[in-house]
């Protein structure tokens, strides 16, 4: 069964189109993510799938329905996080969950969600008066009371730091394995590559990849060896390895394909030149790059040139 | 296809009522969370009546109480409103399961509650200190008065902020209109005005609430409660507020600005850094 269904879809504000005839569909249960670099046309689209944007042209749908005209028996089965937090500041994180929970035919208990966000401990805190983090977790508690099947998550864990990210995850998972289909747009690959069941791509408002993590890894081409240099190790490289050398001088680098090869060579330097190899990484093909890739980025973003 | 997706069992909505009785509750407590709100609204008109002197008559503590009552409906309301929405605040509501009407309703029904707490407050304290004379039939008047021109300045001020881009704009918008306004209106003292001002003043919204008030106030056996041109007015501009309001209401931020500035930010223009 299909939860969503973009069909030619174009979207355009004067003669720019932000969005421009992109087809995909969803299937129920499906965990969705959205990348893209700035300006890409995510949120657009994600506000034509909420029905707070009419596309120019093309098709959608969501449960069955144009989001435009969802009523309230649609709107009780979407939840949503918008990109920015969008709460009165005044009450209590409890109060604004329990003014949300009645709106809902079966919502989740507040002590419940509360739990699920994991913000128990300040459920007598002000909107007002969380921290970014926790604010965009009262976002989400919202989204998810009213146990919806769907959720369109809009970049939930931008700004956030690492064990609230991880705090989002969880929550977002929990909902998925329980059928909920999720759309999420975000900026961060390991995001999509933790979460998602497939991945689009979009770039300038067109869809350039329809994949999976997996697929997409794929993609991103030889693994790397990274090691970062003692003080004063650069002088006696050899010269296969000095050749990979990152700008600063500070750290070796290599995408290759010949890992043996390479690594042969590095183990032979530092056995001759009794030198302890710890911090040495061996990472398989990234997904970021291979992401870089598809949206056209050099895989070593340090410079941007537009020539 | 519509129907494939729809659940065996449909879900049964809650019902609308309770709804929206929590909306107004929250809203009320929304605005007087606010200690701006209840500082001006409420104690400012206050402070004038006690600065007035020992025997202010029925219609100076009217006048002191229509400007605590439109500070409210009209300031505070039209300057919260705008900042909600460029917050998104209304854009998240829009898109729950309580119905649009309901969150309006709400809305405005709040600010007509406190509006009218404004105005009461003043005259409970003429009455309390100042020996405002008050029968039930003069107090039930005043009120219905409040309760009609706080919607009529409400629904004014709900209607105006579709057309004010940024709560930036809001306070200077809202004030150049309500000063000029109150003032022929005679709402901070009597003042020598041209025959024509005081026509024009007179189907604007706060004399006709003032001399409406002060008609109560003074009311006694064998007269009527109310004067019906001024609540003609006040009606008419209530009716008028809220049918523009509901028109022309706007849930989320100007876009046009916003998505501009995005786009010219997001996309570096390879002329100029390519040089």
């Amino acid at each position: 069964m299909t939860a969503i269904v973009l069909e030619h879809v174009t979207k355009r504000f004067g003669d720019f189109a932000a969005v421009d005839d992109v087809s995909f569909e969803v299937p129920d249960g499906q965990l969705l993510a959205v990348l893209g670099p700035n300006g890409a046309g995510k949120t657009i689209t994600l506000e034509m799938l909420e029905g707070f944007l009419v596309p120019t042209s093309g098709t959608v749908r969501v449960l069955g329905a144009d989001p435009r005209h969802g009523g309230r028996a649609w709107r009780a089965r979407v939840g949503l996080v918008l990109q920015s937090t969008s709460l009165d500041p005044e009450p209590t994180v409890r109060d604004t969950l329990s003014l949300y929970a009645p709106l809902y035919p079966h919502p989740y208990k507040v002590d419940e969600v509360l739990e699920l966000v994991d913000l128990t401990a300040d459920a007598q805190t002000r909107v007002g008066a969380l921290s970014g983090g926790q604010s965009r977790r009262v976002d989400l508690a919202i989204g998810i009371i009213g146990r919806p099947d769907i959720l369109f998550l809009d970049e939930p864990t931008t700004g956030l730091d690492p064990e609230a990210r991880r705090r989002t995850w969880a929550a977002v998972e929990n909902l998925a394995s329980t059928g909920t289909t999720v759309v999420l747009t975000t900026h961060y690959i390991d995001e999509a590559d933790h979460l998602a069941d497939r991945i689009i791509v979009l770039v300038d408002g067109r869809l350039v990849t329809d994949t999976t993590p997996c697929q997409l890894r794929a993609k991103g081409g030889p693994s790397t060896i990274r090691y970062p240099l003692a003080d004063g190790a650069a002088a006696d490289l050899p010269s296969a390895l000095a050749h990979h050398l990152d700008p600063a001088g500070r750290t070796i680098v290599i995408r290759s394909t010949d890992v043996t090869g390479l690594l042969r060579v590095l183990v032979g330097w530092a056995d001759r030149d009794g030198i302890d190899l710890t911090g040495l990484e061996i990472g398989p093909p990234s997904l970021e790059d291979a992401y870089l890739t598809t949206i056209g980025e050099p895989t070593t973003p340090k410079v941007r040139t537009y020539a | 296809m519509p129907d494939v997706t729809l659940p065996a069992t449909p879900r049964r909505l809650p019902a609308i009522g309770p709804l929206l009785g929590a909306q107004i509750r929250y809203q009320v407590r929304l605005l007087l969370a606010n200690g701006r709100t209840v500082a001006v609204g409420i104690a400012l008109p206050v402070i004038f009546l006690v600065a007035g002197g020992h025997h202010p008559s029925a219609s100076d503590v009217a006048r002191d109480a229509v400007f605590g009552l439109t500070l409210t409906a009209w300031n505070a309301n039209g300057v919260r409103l705008v900042a909600a929405r460029q917050a998104g605040v209304l854009k998240r509501w829009r898109a729950t399961p309580l119905p649009r009407w309901c969150y309006l309703t709400g809305r405005i029904t709040a600010t007509v509650l406190v509006a009218v707490l404004a105005g009461a407050v003043t005259i409970a304290v003429a009455a309390l200190f100042y020996h405002l004379h008050l029968t039930l039939s003069a107090t039930l008047g005043v009120l219905a008065v409040f309760v009609l021109g706080a919607a009529a300045w409400a629904a004014a001020a709900t209607a105006l902020t579709a057309a004010i881009p940024t709560v930036e704009a809001a306070t200077p918008i809202l004030t150049l209109i309500y000063f000029p306004l109150i003032i022929i209106s005679g709402v901070l003292g009597s003042i020598n005005e041209p025959q024509w001002l005081s026509t024009l003043a007179s189907y604007l919204p706060a004399q006709p609430l003032i001399a409406g008030a002060t008609h109560a106030l003074h009311h006694t056996h064998g007269t009527p409660l109310l004067p019906t041109r001024d609540i003609v007015v006040l009606a008419a501009w209530a009716g008028t507020g809220i049918a523009i309001a509901v028109l022309s209401f706007r849930w989320e931020p100007h876009r046009a600005t916003q998505r501009r500035a995005t786009r010219t930010t997001a996309r570096p223009q390879p002329n100029k850094i390519a040089r």
